[in-house]
């Protein structure tokens, strides 16, 4: 294994780390979003290094990047108009609050 | 050290710093700027790994994204400035183990798996742009599609949630 590829993943596994933290300790919807986005950033990093070191000469890797990115626009528009909507309803946009469905 | 281990190791580790700093602090400008920086780092660590036209893509694309999210920052948070420094987080215990966790297990298997032989030769800017576009074109031009018919749904759904519902005015609120 060569030693970029390791601090490649390593830099992967942090922004998992990061954005699985930010993503379950956060209240506000707009912040658990930044979580998400730190996550598929860590996997869009592993992708571009096992594309780079193990198979330069495939572009699927790079392809899955871009399927990623286009994950994260999606997740970004989708959340911001819930957010919108939540905001327009209930004056606030923090998931604490959200207990309408709560059992 | 060669200079792309360097690179890659710098601008990698700017990219964690900063994204530990989006929630370490408690103005959410500043939290939407440094995930901007969080992203443009990572994109110059996928320039440093050659792969030039992810790079500037993820550098243009993210630079937008957060710009955006800083301008929803504003709009609908309570203290955008951060001059309260209110603590907007629960279950923090919970977070840090299940962050920890999972940073370590990625780390043993990235240690711990054979990813077998490193390649030797890699194509040049211009030859990766070319392959992928026929990728895109050939072998994958179905995910393609479906990922466009998948953004314009996500697109008219996010537009149809954020519009303002119209009051529609009965006869029985006019008093008839």
């Amino acid at each position: 294994m060569s030693i970029e590829l390791l601090l490649a993943l390593i830099t992967g596994a942090a922004l998992l780390g990061v954005g699985i933290y930010g993503a379950l300790s956060q209240t506000n919807l707009v912040m658990i979003m930044m979580g998400v986005e730190l996550i598929l950033a860590g996997a869009m990093v592993n992708l571009v290094a096992f594309w780079r070191y193990l198979h330069p000469d495939n572009p699927a890797g790079q392809m899955f990047v871009l399927i990623i990115m286009t994950v994260m626009a999606i997740e970004m528009a989708v959340g911001f108009g819930v957010a919108i909507a939540r905001f327009r309803a209930k004056g606030s946009v923090e998931m604490e609050e959200a207990t309408e469905l709560k059992g | 050290m060669t200079a792309q281990m360097f690179f890659i190791g710098f601008f990698g580790l700017a990219g964690v710093w900063f994204g530990i700093v989006v929630f370490r602090t408690y103005s959410m400008v500043r939290s939407a700027l440094a995930l901007l920086f969080s992203q443009t780092a990572l994109g110059a660590m996928f320039l440093s790994m050659q792969a030039e036209f992810l790079g500037v893509l993820q550098i243009m694309m993210m630079a937008t994204e957060m710009s955006i999210m800083a301008i929803f920052m504003v709009m609908f948070m309570m203290d955008p400035g951060g001059l309260g420094t209110m603590d907007m987080t629960h279950q923090k215990r919970l977070s840090l183990i299940a962050g920890f966790v999972s940073f370590v297990a990625a780390v043993l298997v990235a240690l711990f798996v054979d990813w077998g032989p490193i390649a030797a030769t890699f194509p040049d800017a211009a030859q990766q742009t070319v392959d992928l576009g026929l990728e895109l074109l050939n072998r994958s031009m179905l995910i393609f599609e479906m990922a466009g018919i998948t953004i314009l749904t996500a697109m008219i759904a996010a537009t149809a949630v954020a519009i303002k519902p119209i009051e529609r005015i009965t006869n029985k609120s006019k008093g008839h």
